[in-house]
């Protein structure tokens, strides 16, 4: 059976829309927030959200939401 | 729709700083807190949670060792506390919504459309009598049975609609469009009646539907004859006469005769010459009251121009309601002379036009003769015309019974 890889394994699920916003599934948590960095864990990896204006319009357990100027998106 | 289920239960943002704020966003969200709109300002996090779960952030806030402050206050909860205080306003808004309520349920406006033969008086007086009238109350309205009474009390409708628009009850009529038969058994039978000639003149054309024609195409009539007899006669089977129908003449009778017109145009005429000089004020109409910004004319002679424009929303209501500008022009009367070949003109314009007039009355005009002579003070326009027309007047039969 072919279950997706967010499903079976908690891979990281990222949602890119442009560079202003972007919807980000199945971390772990915040370990840096500012206005130009937002670091995540994931089961993993971490990923690193570079920017300007970058601000969270809602967080929750499930997913969250970043709007801002998105400069780069890496995975460490 | 989310913002304003927020906005019913409460929400606050907060300003959060010290020690580890990350920590406390994650351990909020793993304790299900919803924070939205998460933002960095120099050393301190601002965010929006609700009222609810504001009250569970302490032990989070404890434990990651971070500051939570309220820097404002959004929604119901905190607004009703606040309305609280301000009790004449509260009773106010109260009274508003009851009143609106309350009003909501009489008929405050009827309206009538449909009606042409039937007036607006007749109906609003049978309305009264049924005890239906402005700002009785709806339930007790019955629709279906008014249109039916409707009906019942004016016999030329044919159809009726009610309707409840609002506070607003509309009644829409049909009546009937065909002509009424003639009843023949009626009054006019017992009497019956005749045509007769206008004119001296000769018959050129004629077509009767009803009565005996007293003359043929070509006969030549005087004014008063009779055209058509409304005195029928039946005869029994010997070939006397056994008695007489009456009935009411009614034929298609068209006519040569000859007339004569005179228009008479003086010399002079008076026109009004403006001034110039104006006054303007302004006015205010609310049904049958009016307000007008006193000030005094001193012209001897004006017009007065309105320039009206209605008050739309006020029409929503019901109410009649108008403003507008007044301007009053002074004007002098003023004396001309008209010379000959304008006074031609102007003559030769009104022969045309009383012309035209006569052929949109159906006559013929079959030769014409028009002379323009000058007068004393004036000119004068006279002339023979040989016109064909529709004739038959109708008067009583039994003034000419034998």
């Amino acid at each position: 059976m072919q279950l997706p890889k967010d499903v079976c394994m908690g891979a990281l699920r990222v949602t890119l829309t442009g560079n202003s916003e972007v919807w980000i599934e199945n971390y772990r948590g915040i370990l840096e927030y500012t206005g130009e960095r937002i670091l995540l864990q994931a089961r993993t990896c971490q990923v690193c959200l570079e920017g300007s204006r970058l601000s969270i319009d809602y967080y929750t357990n499930e997913d969250m939401k970043i709007s801002g100027n998105i400069v780069s998106l890496t995975y460490i | 729709m989310t913002e304003w289920l927020k906005r019913l239960r409460g929400y606050v943002k907060i300003i959060v700083w010290g020690f580890a704020p990350q920590r406390f966003i994650n351990l909020c969200s793993n304790k299900g807190i919803l924070l939205w709109n998460i933002e960095k300002q120099d050393d301190v996090y601002i965010m929006c949670v609700s009222l609810e779960s504001f009250y569970r952030l302490r032990s989070i806030a404890r434990k990651t060792k971070v500051r939570v402050v309220i820097s404002e206050r959004y929604g119901l909860p905190f607004f009703l506390p606040h309305l609280q205080r301000r009790k004449a306003f509260l009773a106010g808004l109260v009274l508003t919504v009851m009143f609106w309520i309350v009003s909501s349920m009489f008929v405050w406006d009827i309206q009538i459309s449909g009606n042409c033969v039937i007036t607006d008086d007749m109906i609003f007086q049978f309305l009264e009598q049924e005890g239906i009238q402005m700002g009785m109350r709806k339930s007790n309205l019955d629709i279906g049975e008014l249109e039916k009474q409707i009906r019942r009390q004016f016999p030329q409708v044919t159809w009726t609609s009610g309707r409840l628009m609002g506070t607003r009850l509309l009644l829409e009529l049909k009546e009937n469009d065909a002509p009424i038969p003639e009843d023949t058994q009626g009054a006019d039978a017992i009497i019956g009646r005749d045509l007769v000639a206008e004119y001296d003149g000769v018959i050129t054309d004629m077509i009767v539907r009803s009565g005996i024609p007293q003359v043929t195409i070509g006969s030549q009539v005087a004014k008063g004859d009779l055209l058509v007899d409304g005195k029928v006669p039946i005869y029994a089977e010997d070939g006397t006469i056994r008695e007489y129908r009456m009935v009411t003449a009614d034929a298609d009778i068209r006519m040569e005769h000859s007339g004569h017109f005179r228009i008479f145009l003086p010399e002079d005429y008076i026109l009004k010459k403006y001034t110039g000089r104006e006054k303007t004020g302004y006015f205010m109409r609310l049904g049958d009251r009016e307000w007008k910004q006193a000030q005094k004319v001193s012209f001897l002679q004006y017009d007065s121009i309105l320039n009206t424009h209605s008050m739309k929303i006020l029409k929503m209501f019901g109410i009649n309601g108008t403003f507008g500008k007044i301007t009053y022009r002074e004007y002098q009367k003023t004396e001309y002379l008209r010379d000959d070949s304008e006074a031609k003109e102007i003559l030769q314009e009104k022969i045309s036009d009383f012309l035209e007039s006569l052929g949109e009355k159906g006559v013929q005009i079959i030769s014409k003769d028009v002379k323009i002579e000058t007068k004393c003070n004036g000119w004068v326009a006279h002339g023979e015309l040989v016109v064909q027309e529709k004739v038959g007047t109708q008067v009583d039969t039994t003034q000419k019974e034998d």
